[in-house]
């Protein structure tokens, strides 16, 4: 018997806690990652623009975009004709892009949102421009 | 789920203490869409199959799908501008 089960059988023992909490305890135990925090897909992605510091005069702009307007957007890459795929693939590649859009399906667009969760920008500059994910 | 109200917040701080929420039925808008879709489907449907030899035929049949998938996704788009100079705050917000 694990050192958490039995703590948590010696407070059900002395009436510390109830049956009911004891469960719960020890069904979060039975989890592997329980204590760690659940990686779930980003919900939003978010751009914010604020002025520089000490410059409390411009203006601030906060854009927040589901991520299934993301999806649905780049599920349109799939309808591109193949032969202007070929004339974009040619323009990317010409601006060092090396992107290919006919091996671009939809299965990818989940495992690329799901590396976006930790994508964050940080711009400095006259504004501060930061796009992140939550 | 496609949104049905567009909701645009201003508000003016600094002793001007104006608040507007202004909701636009988007709702009306997609009904005549829908209408205009409808009636263009049969268009649509000729058009896509005369080009399917030219590989545009694909495209424009998925097309409609890809439209509602576009606007069922745009719940929760929200747009802020906060102007501190002016002491306004716009908010727009799809729901």
């Amino acid at each position: 018997m694990s050192e958490e089960r039995k703590k948590i059988l010696e407070m059900v023992a002395a009436k510390k806690i109830t049956i009911e909490e004891a469960e719960k305890l020890l069904a979060a135990l039975r989890e592997p990652n329980s204590t760690s925090t659940p990686t779930t897909s980003p919900k939003y992605l978010r751009v914010r623009i604020e002025p520089a510091p000490g410059n409390d005069q411009g203006e601030r702009v906060n854009v927040r975009v589901p991520f299934s307007l993301v999806r649905a957007g780049l599920k349109f890459a799939s309808f591109i004709p193949v032969h202007a795929q070929d004339k974009i693939n040619a323009h990317l590649k010409e601006q060092g892009v090396p992107f290919d859009l006919s091996h671009f399906n939809p299965q990818d667009i989940e495992e690329l949102i799901h590396h976006l969760h930790d994508l964050s920008v940080e711009i400095e500059g006259k504004e501060q421009v930061r796009i992140y994910c939550e | 789920m496609i949104p049905l109200w567009l909701w645009i917040r201003v508000s003016e701080n600094e002793n001007g203490k104006r608040r507007l929420a202004l909701p636009i039925p988007i709702f009306l808008l997609w009904i005549v869409l829908v209408a205009l879709l409808l009636m263009l489907a049969p268009l649509v449907l000729l058009a896509g199959l005369i080009l399917l030899p030219f590989g545009w035929g694909r495209p424009l049949f998925g097309i409609y799908g890809n439209i509602f998938l576009l606007l069922g996704s745009m719940s929760g788009l929200s747009i802020d501008i906060e102007s501190r100079r002016q002491h306004h705050l716009t908010r727009i917000l799809l729901k």
